[in-house]
């Protein structure tokens, strides 16, 4: 089963101005990003939608100061597209055009900044803030090293199932399948089963995860 | 890593089995039957049909599969009741790569292997590109690991497994999905590292080269010793 050269989080090694920036600071700005994005249109729909287009405007321009290219800026929209549509015209028959438009803004700019987050952050670098972020937890039994690890591997879990998506499609066409809903999707589940099985054995073999206990 | 003298794999009446499949049957089915072996030579190769035991026989030395009956102790410790213990002293490459890979990235995935030496942050990346570099892959640290070739991804594999300085190295079929070159460029690396080595391969003229061959069919160990007897051994078997 093939994989996809795609990262999901993949970072884009640089030195822009948001690169040097903490990993605390961004994830700061992210947060703001999400509550602009939230709060404003409780004071006014007009509020709403003209914040979070200035929002949408200041992540657009972050992403080409993070050295960041259009395609990529593109590829995150074009991963929800078909939701932004459906919900822009939910929002539109419901609430009216300027509704549609703040709640659709305030998605992208969201997701956007997500994105630079982690364009310009080391995967490595984001395990090691999300340990820190639930190093507090450990008290009552948490584990901050599994929990990033958990993060790190669903990032690199989902371009295999993209992956797999995609063989299974190219398999099911060979053989004249491609109408059959249970021939493109059922294989997709066995691999992905098959997958996290695999990783599962990896990691036991490597002795990431295991408690120390045993080992002097 | 001061490896050979001291290294020792020893399983007593280690067998495998599974319940049967047929819930109406009362009979464990065997995928390996019980084993009484001491593996202490530097290099040792493991050769076989495909589904006669290999696997099974490599996983039982670093506890990825328990033994239903017996015991293997790898350096005197129970691969049952100190498993991370052993874990940590056996690297272990699996067939194919994307397996083993976990991380995004080499760099990464180097970084996460060694976590477990507590290093710094600075320190850590340091020597994961210091460990990829000297595998030929510093240009490729953060490239996709589906961007690297096969061979580039075995390479990476092992730089991952060798970056923890295990005692002794597993190798399941590492050879299987890699053309002639790359072959060569593992056996190249493989060759010149300390430390004790347990490989299953359909390479034959690679098995000639270790020190002790088990074949292994249906389950069993039909030959142990001599390379060169074990290959014979084996073509008989199969009927080649």
């Amino acid at each position: 089963m093939r994989g996809h050269a795609f990262l999901v989080a993949g970072y884009v090694p640089g030195n822009s101005p948001v690169h040097r920036l903490p990993l605390g600071v961004k994830a700061l700005l992210l947060l703001a990003v999400a509550v602009l994005c939230l709060a404003s249109p409780l004071v006014s729909v007009r509020a709403g939608a003209v914040v979070t287009s200035a929002t949408l405007v200041v992540v657009a321009a972050s992403h080409f100061v993070a050295g960041l290219t259009w395609p990529r800026i593109w590829r995150a929209v074009r991963m929800m597209l078909i939701f932004l549509v459906l919900i822009a015209a939910y929002q539109w028959w419901q609430y009216g055009p300027l509704v549609a438009w703040q709640v659709i803004a305030a998605i992208v700019a969201t997701v956007l900044a997500s994105n630079i987050l982690t364009a310009t952050t080391p995967v490595d670098q984001l395990l090691d803030g999300l340990a820190a972020l639930v190093q507090p937890l450990a008290r009552f039994g948490a584990d901050p090293e599994r929990f990033s690890l958990t993060v790190a591997l669903m990032l690199r879990s989902i371009p295999f199932v993209i992956g797999a998506f995609a063989d299974v499609r190219d398999a099911a066409r060979a053989r004249g399948l491609e109408r059959n809903l249970l021939a493109r999707s059922l294989p997709v589940v066995i691999a992905t089963v098959g997958y996290a099985r695999a990783t599962g054995e990896a990691l036991a073999a490597r002795g990431l995860g295991d408690p120390d206990d045993d080992v002097e | 890593m001061n490896a050979s003298a001291r290294n020792s794999i020893v399983m007593v009446g280690a067998g495998v089995s599974i319940p049967p499949s047929d819930p109406r049957s009362t009979h464990d089915k065997g995928i390996l039957a019980p084993l009484t072996l001491t593996l202490a030579e530097q290099r040792i190769a493991v050769i076989g049909a495909n589904g006669s035991g290999k696997s099974t026989l490599l996983r039982l030395i670093n506890g990825l599969v328990l033994p239903s009956t017996g015991t293997v102790h790898v350096n005197g410790r129970n691969t049952r009741t100190q498993a991370t213990a052993v874990r940590r002293s056996v690297g272990f490459v699996f067939t194919d790569p994307l397996s083993q890979l976990v991380m995004p990235t080499p760099q990464e995935d180097l970084e996460l292997s060694l976590r477990r030496q507590k290093l710094g942050k600075k320190e850590r990346a340091e020597k994961a590109a210091a460990i990829l570099a000297d595998y030929g892959l510093g240009h490729l640290a953060q490239s996709s690991i589906f961007e690297l070739s096969g061979g580039e991804r075995q390479l990476t594999a092992l730089a991952t497994v060798l970056a923890v300085a295990p005692d002794i190295l597993v190798l399941d079929e590492p050879s299987t999905l890699l053309d002639l070159r790359n072959t060569k460029q593992l056996m190249d690396r493989l060759d010149i590292l300390p430390q004790q080595i347990v490989m299953s391969t359909h390479d034959l003229t690679l098995a000639a080269t270790f020190d002790r061959v088990l074949v292994i069919d249906n389950g069993d160990v039909a030959y142990d010793g001599d390379p060169q007897e074990a290959i014979a051994r084996y073509r008989m078997l199969v009927g080649a």
